[in-house]
């Protein structure tokens, strides 16, 4: 079986007390979620009251968690990278790897190079296995035009993992050579970044969310449309679809029935379509075709969605949250 | 109006009027010291309470304690960002603050105002007059009452200025003077930092002007002489000091100021208009307001708080420094201001919604004890713990800090009006 939008179902909610940032699936039935409480927790997803177990170490929101081999790789906003042995639960190495929050963490797809953005606006490519530096990108502007701090949100590998794209507050996005290190492309998306220079002299927005097509042509942003009242997530989700290489944008997907922020981007293997999931108060998540830009299905989620984890073999989906965990099916 | 003056000592010579002798001591200054006055105790304390000054920095929208100088890391509540020792042991603020932290010693904060009003309106209110008001009367804001206590009749400068440039939230938050008349509004500024029309025109000379002045005043007399009106005596009051007013204009310029000490504020529109503050109560404006909207973060509050906190931690210390290097800071009282804080719970916008019930506001300068906290909240900021402060208790603090006597009462007909409410009392512990 494999995954398919139509079959798109929620099958399981599993409540929390805490703000979940961050998933990462072992098999089927056990996953890892980051935390508001700085910890990360391990779940069975079977069981009737899935009992965590914890890791800890970090001092703020664990915002990154990805499997490498037989260990776990976490992220926080404290700033640091920790390698945990699972079997044993503990922590195996931590290096300072920023000076601000890290924002999301990126496994590229052979397993080898960990990719971190932080508010520092920096992003560093590490070798996920040994924790050393491979290299350090820096192109995002440390403040808005507004003179005020802007934050580097997300980060993404191409399929061959020769790529890597990054995005931050302002909607600048760029595309670098891991080979050389190097800006190969800079996309601006404006529409992603709201700044209220009258009512309230602030901003709100970003880019939240990138992703790479599987054959490496079509790169996909996501975040929020343009906000009035800027108090509230309350601009559309939006996406874009750029043919990077052009830098020409394909589509321009503004949801008029969902609101806030388009958190995560996942592309199904086939790269027909993709995985939209994120909100307001309220969650998403929806399923878009990849060549036209239309919504194939979409469904509401019960709150606010700030991470996923496609198992397409097992047509499932994770997603955390606000206070849930939720399983779908697809 | 009148009101009921607890400094006279009962000697004849201090049987005049306390704007008749601040003006006549800023008139004649060389001869004070012929007088001696100094040497009168209770006079020298209403002479030193001229030079005091208040700039209110007022967090438009509700900013989060949590956020700022009650931090709770590592609680559910507490949010994402770490507490930071400051330069006082034993008092940690929020780690969005760093150059706050270095200056926390001329600087008290009070953790446990609990004033039940969730509404912006109603808080906006509550926080600028220090109650509500009464059916039958309306209070003076903090603003009017300092530019009638501090303010001398024949200034050159205005003595209630206000910035609310931003528009959201500015009708909760206009200046009201309630029964001390239109003479102690503010001068609002709402679409730059500059007063418009300020300037004479170029058309009109100086000396047609200053005739047109008086022939105005001289038919405004003769109109007042036989009716008693409160209203009438303000607005000839107010335009009594239009010339004063229009030769300030250039206060309010900040390319009058050097470039590194504009530099050194920023560029954003707060701290431009906190620069012209510190440049207005140098020249002896009493009270200036710079109101900085909008901290209303129902969605995204982290991201709303590290860039409009970062703001606030850079030109707050700013201004403190200026202030302190000017040696203004001594008679100048800076104070953080919201109507109300931010609630603990964190929605799952990732914002915080109004609370009133346990939050924080902050007191630098002139009569405080800086380098203290007072009062504390629970462990998950949702109470007041210890210290319960009300509006009026904040009010009847600042006023005690600026030498006035909060149980000063004004006269509205014949009815005792104090300057807060009955149960209102000092925090003396954060008074130096």
């Amino acid at each position: 079986m494999t995954a398919h939008p139509e079959n798109l179902k929620l099958i399981k909610e599993i409540s929390r007390p805490d703000i979940l940032f961050s998933v990462a699936a072992l098999n089927e039935t056990k996953v890892f979620v980051g935390s508001s409480d700085s910890k990360i927790h391990r779940l069975n997803t079977q069981e009737d009251k899935a009992e965590p177990s914890e890791l800890s170490g970090h001092t703020s929101y664990v915002t990154g968690l990805e499997l490498v081999g037989d260990q776990l790789v976490s992220a926080a906003y404290d700033g640091k990278l920790k390698w945990w042995d699972l079997e044993n639960k503990a922590e195996i190495r931590s290096v300072d790897a920023h000076a601000k929050w890290i924002r999301r963490t990126a496994l590229s797809h052979d397993g080898k190079q960990l990719a971190t953005v932080s508010d520092d606006m920096v992003c560093r490519v590490w070798d996920a296995v040994n924790g050393n530096c491979l290299h350090e990108l820096k192109g995002h502007q440390a403040v808005t035009p507004n003179h005020f701090p802007s934050m580097l949100y997300c980060c993404a590998f191409s399929q061959d993992d020769r790529l890597l794209a990054t995005a931050d507050k302002i909607g600048h996005v760029v595309v670098w050579d891991l080979q050389s290190g190097k800006e190969v492309k800079t996309i601006e998306t404006p529409d992603m970044y709201t700044w209220d220079p009258k009512a309230r002299i602030h901003s709100i927005g970003g880019v939240r969310s990138v992703a790479f097509s599987p054959d490496g042509k079509q790169l996909v942003i996501g975040g929020m449309g343009h906000v009035g009242n800027i108090d509230h997530l309350g601009g559309k989700s939006l996406i874009e679809v750029f043919d990077w290489e052009k830098g020409e944008r394909l589509h321009q997907l503004a949801d008029d029935s969902y609101k806030g922020l388009t958190e995560r981007l996942v592309f199904h293997p086939n790269g027909e379509w993709f995985i939209a999931a994120g909100g307001d108060h309220a969650g998403f998540v929806k399923c878009i075709d990849a060549n036209t830009g239309k919504t194939i299905v979409d469904s509401k989620a019960s709150t606010h969605v700030h991470d996923i984890r496609l198992d397409d073999q097992q047509g499932m989906l994770v997603a955390v949250g606000h206070g849930k965990l939720s399983l779908w099916q697809l | 109006m009148s009101k009921r003056r607890n400094w006279f000592c009962g000697s004849e010579e201090h049987r005049i009027s306390r704007r008749g002798f601040l003006g006549t001591a800023a008139a004649t200054a060389g001869s004070m010291s012929a007088l001696n006055l100094l040497r009168e105790p209770c006079l020298a304390a209403e002479l030193k309470k001229q030079d005091k000054r208040v700039i209110l920095l007022w967090l438009a929208g509700g900013a989060s304690q949590l956020e700022t100088w009650d931090p709770k890391p590592g609680r559910s509540t507490g949010g994402p960002f770490a507490a930071i020792p400051t330069s006082v042991p034993g008092i940690h603020i929020s780690e969005l603050m760093p150059k706050m932290a270095r200056r926390m010693e001329d600087t008290a904060i009070i953790r446990s105002l609990n004033t039940k009003d969730g509404s912006h309106g109603g808080g906006a209110r509550m926080m600028h007059l220090g109650r509500r008001d009464e059916a039958a009367v309306k209070y003076p804001d903090l603003g009017a009452v300092l530019a009638r206590e501090l303010g001398s009749a024949d200034s050159r400068v205005p003595d209630n200025v206000s910035f609310y440039t931003a528009t959201e939230g500015r009708g909760s938050a206009v200046g009201q003077a309630g029964f001390l008349g239109a003479r102690y509004l503010p001068m609002s500024l709402t679409t730059n930092s500059k007063p418009d029309n300020l300037a004479r025109l170029d058309s009109i000379s100086d000396l047609d002007h200053q005739q047109r002045h008086e022939l105005r005043e001289l038919l405004s007399n003769r109109f007042i002489e036989y009716r008693d009106s409160s209203s009438l005596r303000s607005h000839n009051e107010a335009y009594s000091r239009v010339r004063g007013l229009m030769s300030s204009d250039k206060l309010f310029d900040v390319s009058e100021e050097p470039q590194s000490i504009r530099d050194l504020y920023g560029p954003s529109l707060f701290a431009e208009q906190c620069l012209i503050a510190r440049r207005l109560v140098e020249a002896g404006t009493p009270f200036v307001k710079v109101s900085r909207a909008w901290w209303d973060s129902h969605g995204q509050n982290f991201e709303t708080h590290l860039e409009l906190v970062s703001e606030l931690d850079h030109v707050m210390s700013t201004l403190l420094d200026d202030l302190k290097q000017r040696g203004l800071l001594e008679n100048t009282m800076v104070i953080t201001l919201s109507e109300f804080g931010r609630t603990p719970k964190i929605n799952a916008s990732l914002g915080r919604d109004h609370f009133a019930s346990a939050w924080s506001c902050s007191l630098s300068g002139c009569g405080i004890n800086g380098g203290t906290v007072y009062g504390a909240t629970d462990e998950d900021g949702q109470t007041v713990k210890d210290g319960e402060v009300d509006a009026g208790d904040l009010f009847a603090t600042i006023y005690q800090a600026l030498g006035i006597d909060p149980h000063t009462e004004y006269h509205v007909g014949s009815r005792p009006i104090p300057l807060v409410h009955e149960k209102a009392s000092v925090v003396t512990d954060v008074l130096a």
